[in-house]
């Protein structure tokens, strides 16, 4: 899809995703690091061992990226780097606003020299502002962007994902951003700033809740394992699984299918054998009629296992879904029946890692995973080489630490 | 021009589809000027238009501000999908489209033959992308779900909450709001190659993939050592202090993540240097992650006593990272996303003011924005029958007549 382009790769942690995609995607990837490598090839390590190069936070997401060092803190790594941006479509880095500028290399000296580059900045709060200059990684940015105070429960203190969600929002918003410039630059043929805010990528998880506040006034609180009056999240013998008993056409089919399977295996007292799904309404249910039905529902989920109840849910057409972890997605018979995961070798650690293969199935193939993340450094030879940098002036631009 | 259109100006895209994931994708696109017709139904509305409907709401289909909000700018076309003369209707609008985006769980589309198969012989460039819960292929193709689904399967359930507590849902879900991301960017991806090549492609999208491939860490893991990470609240295994701790008011807070030992001396200085922070062992990570408990007993003792919004301020000017935990009301004052302008205005004719929100990033030389709220179910009927498909007013009327227009 986006054969022909060419992104240098700056950035840390929170761009990496938006620079794999890119990758992913077709485009020609170039992560630059400092020499040594990026501070970002963070723990855990492959097989545990501390060594930046088996960062596996690096080699999940700085897939089908070529790799090289370079030292922006030396004139001679910078000159370098304006020659690398005269060959470049792309600029993706994730410094704090105005720190690539103060070096001579920020967007509006890169731009200057080169008025066709998407430079592509994620920050914590977009380059101006109040808050410009105020600090935010994962959990601050889930905080500030209003998804926390509406996660976990109401007697202890808002949650986040232990992952780091926040970034999972901000990388593929960030890819998108840049092909929109892309696409501005193929009918204008100039380039511009692309202004991403970390935080303000947050508040699309709300899906317009703040603005349906502004309406009703009624806010969203924390309800631990419940939605609404009814319980959202049940305990099965290995697991939990998530099962609304809300109604609604959409979902009615699926009470009653449920209420059935409940049946053929004797387990449905014989009240909800003949309950009235037609005419459900779980907002008007007393609070005794919630009671009851939660009770038959958790004492059958208590009875089977998470993949026994999603076997019969996918068979039945029921809304109850496992709330998976890694294992049982990696084994998951449709995401093994759609390649979902490829294998990568990792020869010089004798090791082979299966990774999520694509985010789309295109039917070009256009996006699929085009080579491995780089070790430190290891296409400076070609990279350089391709701007006509010689082997001895290659040797002794990195005795110097410039590369 | 550049900057006052938006980046999209001429790119049309035809949309089938409900609920948010489909709707949010194309909503990327309007704000940079793509035209977005939305092919809808009155026998079988938007579950959006439908969610929180009863007898009393005033406006019907037409009054459900979360549609309304998520649908800006997009053009509504009431087809009854059920004619023939329906789908022919929906034939000519591909014909008219550069894109196809949908997001119907696998089915309608091939039952009325516009699947990607038929309608690239109909239109060899159309791109076209599909973006249900779990693909169009494999065993589980049609296994039925929202969003609190997808999160669950995608992982996120088991990753969100507390290690003595059940598994959590992240609030709002989050394949919802992850999955349109791509969609959108393979529409633009799609369109950039099919301007290169003159090739159109399909791209066959499932919700809880782009969930999990954003996640690819927590794969990567798994695979390589055998590791299933699992939640732990608001810990993080490198950093402490990192929590969300109590402020004044009522369900109040403020997230705090020492992330050096640099800002830890620095949030020192903040709290003035109390007896209790200055054990020489908290002056390691390593110290602070064995000390966590108690390092955060002392902190709630503190930071409870200030307003979030002000200790955010003071701890962040000392170059501690902090954020308060806004709520919607803090959201819609928020001094930075003001100064973003995301919020932006526009005036329903049901039900006034309502703020629409902007995607976290703005193009320099193309701010974007929007022009209308959502539509009504079929407000622009006739208007894009005439205008952007050419057709005789007398045949519209005729098509109305029968019933094909609702």
């Amino acid at each position: 899809m986006l054969e022909g382009y060419r992104v240098l790769d700056l950035s840390g942690e929170p761009g990496f995703l938006a620079g794999k995609i890119l990758g992913d995607m077709g485009a020609d990837v170039i992560k630059i690091e400092p020499p040594g490598g990026h501070p970002d090839r963070r723990p855990p390590y492959l097989a545990g061992i501390e060594d930046p190069e088996r960062s596996l936070l690096w080699l999940a997401l700085n897939t089908s990226k070529r790799g090289i060092t370079l030292n922006l803190g030396d004139e001679r790594g910078r000159e370098l780097f304006q020659r690398l941006v005269a060959g470049a479509d792309v600029v993706l880095e994730s410094e704090p606003a105005g720190a690539l500028e103060s070096l001579g290399v920020g967007p509006e000296a890169l731009r200057r020299s080169r008025p066709e580059l998407v430079y592509t900045a994620i920050t914590p709060f977009g380059q101006t502002g109040p808050w410009a200059r105020y600090r935010a990684h994962d959990l601050v940015a889930v905080a500030l962007g209003g998804n926390a105070l509406t996660t976990g429960h109401p007697d202890r203190p808002p949650v986040r994902c232990s992952m780091p969600a926040a970034y999972f929002h901000v990388g593929p918003e960030a890819a998108l951003a840049t092909a929109l410039a892309l696409w501005a630059r193929v009918n204008t043929g100039e380039g511009q700033l692309v202004d991403v805010s970390l935080t303000e990528t947050q508040l699309q998880t709300l899906l317009s809740a703040p603005a349906q506040f502004a309406f009703h006034g009624r806010p969203t609180r924390r309800s631990g394992d419940r939605l609404g009056g009814t319980r959202e999240i049940w305990e099965t013998r290995d697991g939990y699984v998530s099962f609304g008993l809300r109604g609604g056409p959409a979902r009615v089919a699926n009470l009653r299918a449920t209420a059935q399977y409940m049946a053929e295996c004797g387990m449905a007292p014989e009240w909800l054998e003949r309950y009235d799904w037609e005419s459900y309404n779980h907002n008007t249910l007393s609070e005794e009629e919630v009671a009851r039905l939660e009770e038959a529902f958790a004492t059958f989920f208590r009875t089977r296992t998470m993949r026994e109840l999603y076997e019969e849910a996918v068979k039945r057409r029921i809304m109850l879904a496992p709330c998976n972890d890694a294992q049982e997605l990696i084994e998951h018979p449709q995401l093994r029946a759609r390649e979902f995961f490829v294998k990568l070798e990792y020869p010089e650690f004798d090791a082979v890692i299966e990774h999520p293969a694509f985010f789309g199935r295109s039917s070009q193939g256009d996006i699929r995973i085009r080579r491995r993340a780089p070790r430190i450094g290891e296409h400076n030879a070609e990279v350089y080489g391709e701007l006509g940098v010689e082997t001895g002036e290659l040797q002794a631009l990195a005795a110097d630490g410039v590369i | 021009m550049a900057g006052s259109r938006g980046v999209l100006e001429g790119v049309k895209v035809l949309e089938l589809g409900s609920g948010a994931a489909g709707p949010v994708a194309t909503r990327y696109l309007v704000e940079q000027g793509a035209v977005v017709v939305r092919i809808e139904s009155s026998r079988r509305p938007d579950f959006l238009r439908i969610l929180w409907l009863t007898r009393d709401s005033p406006h019907g289909v037409d009054g459900s501000p979360m549609f309304i909000l998520l649908n800006p700018d997009k053009l509504s076309v009431a087809i009854d999908m059920s004619r023939p003369e329906g789908v022919a209707l929906a034939r000519r609008l591909v014909l008219w489209a550069d894109v196809v985006a949908e997001n119907f769980a696998p089915g309608p589309m091939r039952k009325w033959g516009l699947d990607y198969e038929n309608l690239r012989k109909l239109k060899p460039d159309l791109v076209m992308v599909s973006g249900c819960l779990f693909g169009q292929t494999g065993p589980h193709c049609r296994y039925p779900g929202f969003g609190g689904q997808g999160s669950a399967i995608s992982g996120y359930n088991h990753l969100t909450g507390w290690p003595d507590r059940p598994s959590q849902g992240p609030s709002h879900t989050i394949t919802d709001s992850l999955s349109p991301r791509y969609v959108a960017l393979a529409i633009v991806g799609a369109l950039l190659n099919r301007h290169r090549t003159g090739r159109g492609q399909y791209i066959d999208i499932s919700q809880i993939e782009t969930g999990v491939y954003s996640n690819s860490e927590m794969i990567v893991r798994y695979s390589a050592n055998g590791e299933i990470v699992t939640r732990q609240g608001n810990r993080c295994e490198r950093a402490a202090p990192h929590g969300i701790y109590p402020c004044r008011g009522e369900d109040r807070w403020i997230a705090i993540a020492v992330l050096s030992d640099a800002e830890w001396l620095a949030l020192r200085r903040v709290m003035g240097e109390p007896g209790w922070a200055r054990d020489a062992r908290y002056e390691s990570v390593e110290g602070r992650l064995a000390a966590e408990p108690q390092i955060d007993e002392a902190l709630v003792r503190w930071t409870s006593a200030f307003d979030a919004h002000e200790l955010m301020q003071m701890l962040q000017e000392a170059g501690v990272e902090a954020g308060a935990v806004q709520s919607y009301a803090d959201l819609l004052a928020d001094p930075q996303l003001a100064h973003r302008g995301h919020f932006q205005t526009l005036e329903h004719v049901h039900l006034g003011k309502l703020h629409f929100e902007r995607p976290g990033y703005r193009l320099s030389r193309s701010p974007g924005a929007y022009h209308a709220p959502g539509p009504n179910l079929g407000e622009h009927t006739r208007k894009v029958l005439e205008e952007l498909l050419g057709m005789d007013p007398q045949e519209i009327d005729t098509l109305a007549e029968a019933g094909v227009l609702a």
